[in-house]
């Protein structure tokens, strides 16, 4: 295979300018992304794409190079950038190659069927989104954004202690982002789905769910400020999930960057707080056998009713704490160093629905959707303060929708005051990780309007 | 980067459909990233990014492929794989290109890629010993160094046939404080479109500085107040208010389809008459700058509001054809992974006639925003939020103790009208900008301003 004879000249290279361990990580995809605008076909995009990144050991320290241009002419660059960059290291933390673990678990990420769907029935999807919009009220101005995507992807990753693990995947993905407008009132709803199962996505449900969200913020004004009982909706949980992510990496706790340094096996939620890390689960978009490090992936609880039971680790961080590695290493691509980052990481579901959770409400907010997600907050303080949508609820009813607020409140202390985790458990858009939450019932955050 | 004959045959290729104009990018970039936590260097990357892409119009719509590989057949057959999508009559095009020069207005001194990764080392080593010996309260300090260089090219069937090298050099500076087991952040990252010159005559001493001075004052600070109250937001990054206020809602990209509050607004009054604002990509080597932009027009100085009139918007080729105006030398794109698009570069309201004391002096109660953090915007409804990452209370006139913690939100249009004192100290601060075409670089800026009502979102009552 072509590939594999690119990787042993690299390797040959390596060799001959000093470097021991190295490790190729190699990446190829190609991409479909459709928009439509007005039943037209606006915007056509595909993509084939490949890179490859060389990381060697030289003198004990670990340096990185990548390029896009895979072929013989870079093997001298990818090589000199390795060596480089591993004489400036000045880190006493070792990284590592890793000869591989003894078992791996079959994940299966790749739906071939989903490569025989016709481009003309994906066409024929995307339009009929943006037609159902229009159809379901008169008050939806415009569509927005109307996209369906998907994309095929594949790795390797080969070292000199013999390792050679492969992967590949697929993924579809649709979204919607529709105007709703009333007098002067403006708003706007999204709906998206992911999956690699093109039959289930359902044009008129996805419309529907935009629609619907648009429609109930009409009218919204914002509210007195004060303190408030509030329930974050599964999406906008999941959302700040997303955002605190970082604090649960032993490299933030190890750099002095997470407050949860040194409570493991401390209580630092509620009963109510069950956090995991499920790298096998069913339908997750971030499933997978082996981390970025080439380590069996495993499956943990990172939090069990509130307390504290791991950090995620890769080789280096485990090393340093003298532990297992929770095979939580990342590359995000292969332009990145090696990180540390969750696979499918969601809040375990309670038992009652948002509607009944809403009831035991005398007064209180709703919030459905947090803006500023990647400015509103301090990751190492636990501070947020976060411009929020949503709903204001009355008497165990919702009273009607709300706008131009903010949530503010310390995230490490939420997790002590979440009373209740809902049935609806429901997961953001896939990056690296696949991040889910149920609603959340907190105690008190303080809400700032008129 | 190609040849003329290689351009030539895949413009050609891209309009055997029926497409109206086609162009070709291509960009070959290097780039070179070291961090530092804790005085040590942690990680390094170095890399090249490569690839070639392909953009066909027809009529309002577009194709837009990608491909890492550049040889003759895998571009024809890319080329002719976009084309599948265009359904048209096909136009006689002669596609005659012609190379023409680019006025470079970012002067490189030293070429990045030439100086030893060590002398790098040193830079960030002194910014780490600044920040970390500031104070005692101090337990953390990471670096972040950058360069690259990034060469393009760009062609289309017009004629059009420029290449351009950019470079550009930034230095992260983040600082933790600590105390009774709070933490708080500090962070400063200037940045230019400059060779590693930029890190010789870099004023060090003073962002590392500043950036432990904020992470300490926040760690003593308590939490801001909430409510609707007059903020004073300084300047610098403080311009951030208006990048995401305005700017994006002034971009062809969200005006065009109709999509923003200030789409059919031009030569009306969208602001106070004291509001000026200026997107200028052509500022030499300043961060949002570029000689030309993603698709070949050499960059200018666009005037969006004048005295709160609506003058402008940032516009691309493709939305100009269905805005029906010209284009503005604003299009831009993160790589050739993404179709370029209107976009901002450097963005600023204009100095005013006050002056910075004198904004202070005659608030009588209120909030001073004194380092902001970032933002986002729905252009649709121009709703907006922004952190402020070192703020103050202002009391009769005088500022009074820090406060943490505090966001502003509100709507674009209701904010601009606000603006009601502007001042003279006019500051350009280093930002990325994420959008449909990716994360660029762009400056945000603005002297100091005061809005009289806005709401600030903090865990305190009023």
């Amino acid at each position: 295979m072509e590939m594999k004879s690119l990787i042993d000249k690299i390797f040959q290279k390596g060799r001959e300018k000093g470097l021991n361990d190295m490790e190729v990580y190699y990446s190829a995809g190609s991409s479909l992304t459709l928009k439509v605008f007005q039943k037209e076909l606006e915007t056509y995009n595909l993509s084939e794409s490949e890179g490859l990144s060389l990381r060697g050991v030289y003198k004990g320290k670990m340096g990185y190079s990548y390029t896009e241009k895979v072929d013989e002419t870079s093997i001298d660059q990818l090589v000199r950038d390795v060596l480089e960059n591993a004489v400036i290291i000045d880190s006493d933390d070792e990284e590592f190659i890793f000869e591989g673990s003894k078992e791996y678990i079959k994940v299966d990420s790749f739906n071939p069927a989903l490569s025989n769907v016709s481009e003309e029935k994906k066409i024929e999807f995307v339009k009929s989104l943006e037609e159902e919009a229009f159809k379901l009220d008169k008050r939806i101005e415009s569509v927005e954004v109307c996209v369906y995507g998907d994309g095929y992807g594949e790795i390797i990753m080969s070292n000199t202690k013999g390792l050679f693990l492969q992967d590949k995947s697929n993924i579809a993905y649709t979204y919607i982002v529709v105007v709703a407008k009333e007098g002067e009132d403006i708003k706007t709803g999204m709906a998206y789905r992911t999956g690699n199962d093109f039959n289930k996505f359902n044009a008129r449900d996805i419309a529907k769910e935009a629609v619907d969200e648009a429609l109930a913020l009409l009218g919204a004004k914002s509210v007195k400020s004060g303190d408030y009982n509030v329930i974050i909706r599964n999406s906008a949980a999941a959302d700040l999930l997303e955002a605190f992510t970082g604090i649960f990496s032993a490299e933030a706790v190890q750099k002095n960057l997470s407050l949860l340094k040194g409570k493991l096996n401390e209580k630092i939620a509620s009963d109510k707080f069950t956090l995991i890390d499920d790298p096998y689960m069913e339908s997750g978009l971030a499933s997978k056998s082996f981390d970025g490090e080439g380590v069996a992936c495993k499956y943990k609880k990172v939090v069990d009713k509130g307390v504290l039971k791991t950090y995620f680790h890769n080789l280096k961080t485990a090393k340093k704490d003298g532990v297992e590695t929770t095979g939580n290493a990342s590359k995000g691509s292969y332009k990145s160093s090696l990180g540390i980052s969750p696979s499918n990481f969601y809040v375990e579901k309670g038992e009652r629905r948002l509607n009944e959770m809403i009831t035991d409400i005398n007064k209180g907010i709703l919030i459905t959707e947090l803006q500023g997600l990647h400015s509103g907050l301090n990751t190492v303080s636990g501070d947020f303060s976060l411009a929020a949508l949503g709903f204001l609820i009355e008497n165990g009813k919702i009273s009607r929708p709300v706008e131009q607020i903010t949530v503010a409140g310390n995230y490490f202390e939420m997790l002590k005051n979440i009373e209740e985790t809902g049935s609806d458990l429901k997961f953001g858009l896939p990056g690296g990780s696949y991040i889910g939450s149920p609603s959340l019932k907190i105690k008190k955050l303080s809400i700032a309007g008129e | 980067m190609l040849s003329r004959k290689l351009i030539e045959n895949t413009l050609t290729a891209a309009l055997s459909t029926g497409g109206d104009f086609a162009e070709i990018f291509v960009e070959d970039r290097t780039n070179n990233g070291i961090v530092m936590i804790g005085g040590k260097v942690e990680s390094t990357m170095s890399g090249r990014d490569y690839g070639v892409g392909i953009r066909i119009f027809k009529g309002f719509n577009s194709v837009y492929a990608y491909t890492n590989k550049s040889d003759e057949d895998t571009l024809i057959e890319t080329a002719k794989k976009a084309a599948q999508a265009v359904e048209g009559n096909i136009i006689d095009l002669t596609i005659n290109l012609t190379k023409s020069d680019v006025k470079n207005i970012n002067i490189i001194q030293i070429d990045p890629s030439k100086v030893e990764k060590t002398k790098k080392v040193q830079v960030m080593k002194k910014a780490y010993d600044i920040a970390f010996n500031y104070d005692e309260l101090i337990t953390q300090v990471s670096i972040n160094y950058t360069d690259y260089i990034q060469n393009i090219m760009v062609a289309n069937s017009e004629g059009l046939w420029k290449e351009d090298t950019r470079v550009r050099s930034r230095l992260g500076i983040s600082s933790v404080a600590s105390k009774d087991g709070e933490m708080q952040s500090g962070f400063f990252a200037p940045g230019a479109s400059k060779g590693y010159e930029f890190f010789e005559n870099l004023d060090i001493d003073y962002y590392a500085k500043e950036a432990s001075r904020i992470a300490v004052t926040m760690v003593k600070a308590k939490y801001s107040p909430s409510g609707r109250m007059p903020v004073i937001i300084d300047n610098g990054f403080g311009g951030v208010i208006f990048h995401e206020a305005c700017g994006h809602g002034l971009e062809a990209t969200s005006v065009a389809k109709g999509l923003s509050v200030f789409a059919g607004k031009i030569g009306q009054q969208i602001a106070s008459p004291i509001v000026t604002a200026i997107d200028d990509g052509s500022i030499p080597n300043e961060w949002g700058s570029f000689s030309i932009d993603d698709e070949g027009t050499q960059s200018q100085r666009n005037v969006l509001i004048e005295n709160g009139i609506l003058k402008g918007y940032m516009i691309d080729k493709l939305n100009a054809r269905r805005m029906n105006m010209d284009i503005t030398g604003s299009s831009r794109r993160q790589s050739y992974r993404f179709p370029p698009t209107s976009r901002m570069s450097n963005t600023f309201i204009d100095n005013g006639s006050s002056t910075p004391e004198e904004i202070i002096a005659n608030t009588e109660k209120g909030l001073y925003a004194k380092h902001m953090g970032g933002g986002s915007v729905n252009p649709a409804t121009g709703e907006f939020n922004f952190a402020v990452m070192e703020g103050y209370i202002i009391e009769n006139g005088k500022i009074k103790e820090p406060v943490r913690g505090a966001t502003l939100i509100g709507k674009g249009m209701e904010v601009l009208n606000k603006i009601d004192m502007v001042g003279n100290n006019l500051l350009q601060s280093q930002g990325m900008c994420g959008s449909v075409s990716g994360s660029i670089p762009a400056n945000v800026g603005q002297p100091m301003i005061r809005v009289s009502e806005l709401t600030v979102g903090g865990r305190e009552g009023e």
